[in-house]
């Protein structure tokens, strides 16, 4: 579990900035949209630091809104920079991962 | 609502990120996100392990390395423990009518205040988070309190028999004054850590000193009266234990948010 976490490290802010992407989301419900992709083994919380670093970063903005289930939830959104990173990133995993492929079919050089 | 496991998570977590340095604004908006993360998540019927990981103390540092320092704040801190210790100190004389300053005394006041601003900060950052959502609480409370009295207590009786020569003795409108300014301290320090027993700590230091001041002398030597006072605080003490309880029951059904 904390070898993926480890493997995971980088991709997971470009996996947020797609999800988030899609349209203003909350920190529980984007937890619950990468389980549903799959990333089972992840705690949840695991995207709170992230968020953190991502919003300092200026990659994202949040705003609170009020909710009926009682406090108020922090919805993100992306940023223009966000936007920006995410294309970067697409990039880049495109790249790694079409170069993982090729070393783990034997293809490559 | 979130399940007193959690509750006890995100308790941990602000004295964590507080004796941290972290800014105070950063620890309100990341403590409160994961609440709401929390009462959904529990809502949903998952366990604080399934969010928070297998190791919190792992997760805490996560978090604290993606949020800023805030050294300013920090410096802010060391003076505030200080001034608190002061006035822990300084409550009971100022009550009782007698405040006064030697060289002793001040050589004392020095001395403790090194040992005891690192024994409070281990105190208010690292043991008191771990028992403030247990029933142990109360105890813990009661117990630091009557401690903390025993040893003022003791230091002031040895003090007295040293004669030290008083520098400074303040009028008894300076000591409502330095009353007035103790008060001032603990309330600013609950307030800026967020936290009750910077208030209850301090109330359990006066009542000996405040029943001093407006008990007249010739009780004190009454056996009689000794008894009644026990008894009689005896049950307070079981009563205000009792409510605090029931408060507390009568919260976590509610769903209230409460202050730690």
């Amino acid at each position: 579990m904390s070898d993926t976490t480890q493997m995971l490290k980088g991709i997971l802010d470009g996996c947020l900035l797609a999800i988030i992407k899609e349209g203003e989301i909350y920190g529980y419900e984007l937890a619950a949209k990468l389980e549903s992709y799959g990333f089972r083994s992840l705690s949840e919380g695991t995207i709170y630091p992230l968020l953190l670093r991502m919003q300092k970063e200026g990659l994202i903005s949040a705003t609170l809104r009020k909710s009926t289930a009682g406090p108020k939830r922090k919805y993100y959104t992306l940023t223009e920079k966000g936007e920006q990173e995410l294309v970067m990133f697409i990039g880049r995993w495109e790249q790694v991962s079409s170069s993982v492929d090729n070393v783990l079919n034997k293809r490559g050089i | 609502m979130v399940s007193k496991e959690s509750e006890q998570f995100l308790t941990e977590l602000r004295f964590y990120l507080m004796s941290k340095g972290k800014n105070d604004n950063e620890i309100n908006e990341i403590t409160e996100e994961l609440e709401v993360h929390l009462m959904e998540a529990e809502a949903d019927g998952k366990d604080v392990s399934h969010i928070i990981g297998d190791s919190p103390k792992q997760y805490m540092k996560s978090i604290g390395e993606s949020m800023t320092t805030d050294y300013r704040q920090m410096a802010g801190l060391v003076p505030l423990m200080i001034l608190m210790l002061g006035a822990y100190v300084s409550i009971g004389p100022a009550i009782e009518g007698n405040f006064s300053l030697s060289k002793g005394t001040l050589w004392i006041a020095i001395i403790a205040g090194v040992i005891a601003v690192g024994a409070y900060s281990v105190l208010i950052f690292r043991v008191l988070p771990k028992f403030l959502h247990s029933k142990w609480s109360a105890v813990l409370l009661l117990g630091t309190g009557v401690a903390v009295t025993g040893i003022l207590v003791m230091v002031l009786l040895w003090n007295q028999k040293q004669g030290f020569e008083p520098v400074f003795t303040a009028t008894p409108f300076q000591n409502n004054v330095i009353v007035a300014v103790c008060a001032v301290i603990f309330i600013v320090s609950a307030i800026y850590t967020k936290t009750w027993f910077t208030i209850i700590i301090p109330l359990f230091i006066s009542m000996g000193p405040i029943a001093n001041r407006f008990i007249p002398q010739d009780v004190n030597e009454d056996p009689t009266y000794i008894l009644y006072t026990v008894i009689a605080f005896v049950i307070i003490a079981a009563i205000m234990i009792f409510v605090f309880m029931v408060k507390r029951k009568k919260m976590l059904n509610n769903g209230g948010k409460r202050n730690v």
